[in-house]
């Protein structure tokens, strides 16, 4: 699992974020490595999200560079970001819960047949397909998303990524509202994305649901990086301390 | 358990469609038995159901859609006169026909455009923008026209096309009013069910955060869903002044809460993202058929809205309490 030396995929260099007057972000350096998992931990407000938001294009920083397989990016749209291969799995709101299985999975990017006709039989085979290599099984492609269990939603979002030959998917909070059993259940579809050799971030304020899967942690508090240890060199305890203190230091 | 879900979920798709049926089945088995000497299924009566409803209901088809993508259009009568009162300039100048008919349809999908970009752009909900819309483009018709009927007679023009492209009868027999009310429910039923772009409708009005991280531009959905109604009340404008050979500033009055009830008879979600072109192409004529049959049964007209109001209860409640009852299922 050692990865220090392995190719780089993703450098975010100094990146700065203003919403007016909120400093949001204050000059953040941030890297994750090709088939590496980073746990990005920090308390609510601390700046994560709007970090991610920023690589998956849904917000743009106001200073600072991307770069992605060592190519400068602009990443100025979601569809930008999902172009490169950064597929986001937002906590709660990754899905049309009255939309069926198969339209959730291709949303945005139906397969169509002659004059943007979506193929039904190709989009349904395609999502199970999906579905089964995250180890789901699930009745139909066919079911709206609201008849499932939070957990195997969260299977929906991810099978997604997987389908589109994802580089990096990002977990903005995956089990933020999840039963234990769930939270165990996605926790293995990331370990089939990490199978799959595509770099993860997950984003989460519970420590102990990154704490088994991540391989490096990114502790962030008021719009800083606080700290970026691996694993081997800290534990769930030092980890939690350095989130509290961070949270409170000036 | 997952085949009871999919029993369930097959039953509730069935049961959203067929309970609109329903409700039209026996409303105009109901009409047809109880109107005097059964006129309502008499061939005049059915022609003038289907010449009359039909412009409502094509007109309702957009908006039913545009509710499926989250949004409302109070603006559907206002946009219609207007564009009628330009029509009726144009053909006041001797422009040709074709391009009075070209225009006012374009001015109607102009006008969609607007209340779309007010949408979106300035982030005000259309039930708002298209309220303002609804006055102002009313206003504006009343003002210019000076609130007047005023005699629009296509027929004095000699064209071969306009008129029994409108208003005429295919095969001698169908309206062909009914006629554009089929082609326009298929065309945008194909559209919201079978083509992309009716993914990207409903991911908006169901999950607008979603659909947007996904990359799908859901301003440019609602603004081409705002410019759809449009076009469809110009064409409805067009339709009107070929039959009716007058221009009348009344044109489309009360239709914007009639074409919701529509909609919403026919199973679509107030909240967007759910709903179905068959349901709405049911619930549109649904809303012609009460208001025909009252007027063949010789029930006072304001009896109407009391109809209406049941009719939209009576479906509304039935469908949440289906849906509830789906809900406990699953839990």
């Amino acid at each position: 699992m050692e990865r220090q030396n392995g190719e780089l995929l993703v450098r975010m260099v100094n990146i700065h974020k203003w919403f007016g007057r909120v400093y949001a972000l204050r000059g953040v350096d941030f890297e994750v490595y090709r088939g590496e998992t980073v746990g990005l931990i920090g308390d609510n407000g601390a700046g994560k999200s709007t970090l991610i938001k920023i690589l998956s294009g849904y917000h743009q920083a106001d200073q600072g560079e991307i770069y992605f397989e060592g190519q400068r990016v602009r990443i100025s749209s979601p569809r930008d970001a999902r172009k490169l291969g950064i597929e986001t799995v937002y906590q709660e709101q990754a899905l049309a819960p009255n939309l069926s299985i198969a339209r959730n999975i291709f949303m945005g990017r139906e397969p169509v047949r002659r004059w943007g006709i979506i193929d039904r039989k190709v989009m349904n085979e395609e999502s199970m397909k999906a579905l089964a290599n995250l180890g789901l099984r699930l009745r139909s492609p066919d079911l709206p998303v609201v008849t499932l269990s939070g957990g195997e939603r969260q299977g929906v979002a991810i099978a997604r990524a997987l389908h589109f030959k994802a580089k990096l998917v990002i977990l903005d909070e995956p089990t933020v509202a999840l039963s234990v059993k769930e939270v165990e259940e996605v926790l293995e579809f990331v370990r089939q994305l990490q199978r799959e050799g595509i770099s993860v971030i997950f984003i989460t304020h519970n420590l102990y649901h990154a704490y088994d899967i991540a391989e490096r942690f990114v502790v962030m508090a008021r719009g800083k990086k606080m700290a970026d240890v691996k694993k081997k060199d800290t534990s769930p305890e030092e980890l939690s301390q350095l989130v509290i203190k961070s949270a409170f230091a000036e | 358990m997952n085949e009871r879900r999919m029993g369930l979920g097959r039953k509730l798709l069935l049961s959203r469609s067929s309970s609109v049926l329903i409700v039209l089945v026996v409303l105009t088995l109901g009409f047809a038995i109880l109107s005097p000497e059964h006129r309502f299924v008499d061939p005049d009566n059915l022609r003038v159901l289907l010449s009359l409803g039909s412009e409502f209901s094509i007109v309702a088809l957009g908006v039913g859609l545009l509710m499926v993508c989250g949004e409302f259009d109070l603006s559907i009568g206002s946009i219609l006169v207007f564009c009628s009162f330009v029509f009726l300039r144009l053909f006041e100048a001797q422009v040709p026909l074709f391009f009075v008919a070209l225009t006012t349809i374009l001015v109607g999908a102009a006008l969609g455009i607007i209340n779309g970009l007010i949408t979106v752009r300035a982030q005000i909900p259309s039930f708002v923008t298209t309220l303002g819309t609804m006055m102002m483009w009313r206003g504006l018709a009343l003002l210019f026209s000076g609130g007047e009927q005023r005699g629009c007679d296509v027929s004095t023009v000699p064209s071969q096309y306009f008129l029994p492209f409108f208003t005429g009868r295919i095969g001698g027999v169908f309206p062909a009013q009914a006629f554009w009310f089929i082609v326009f429910a298929v065309f945008l039923g194909i559209l919201l069910h079978y083509h992309r772009f009716g993914n990207w409708i409903y991911a908006t009005g169901d999950n607008r955060d979603a659909a947007r991280a996904m990359g799908i531009n859901t301003d440019l959905v609602k603004t081409i869903c705002f410019m759809i109604v449009g076009v469809l009340c110009g064409f409805v404008a067009c339709a009107q002044i070929a039959r009716t050979a007058c221009f009348t500033s009344r044109a489309g009055e009360g239709w914007e809460l009639k074409a919701v009830a529509a909609s919403v008879v026919g199973g679509t979600s107030l909240r967007g993202g759910v709903g179905s072109m068959v349901g709405i192409f049911i619930g549109a004529l649904t809303i012609s058929v009460i208001e025909n049959g009252l007027v063949v049964m010789r029930i006072p007209y304001f009896w109407t809205y009391v109809v209406f109001g049941l009719v939209i209860l009576f479906s509304v409640l039935s469908s949440m309490y289906i849906e509830k009852k789906q809900r406990e299922v699953h839990q």
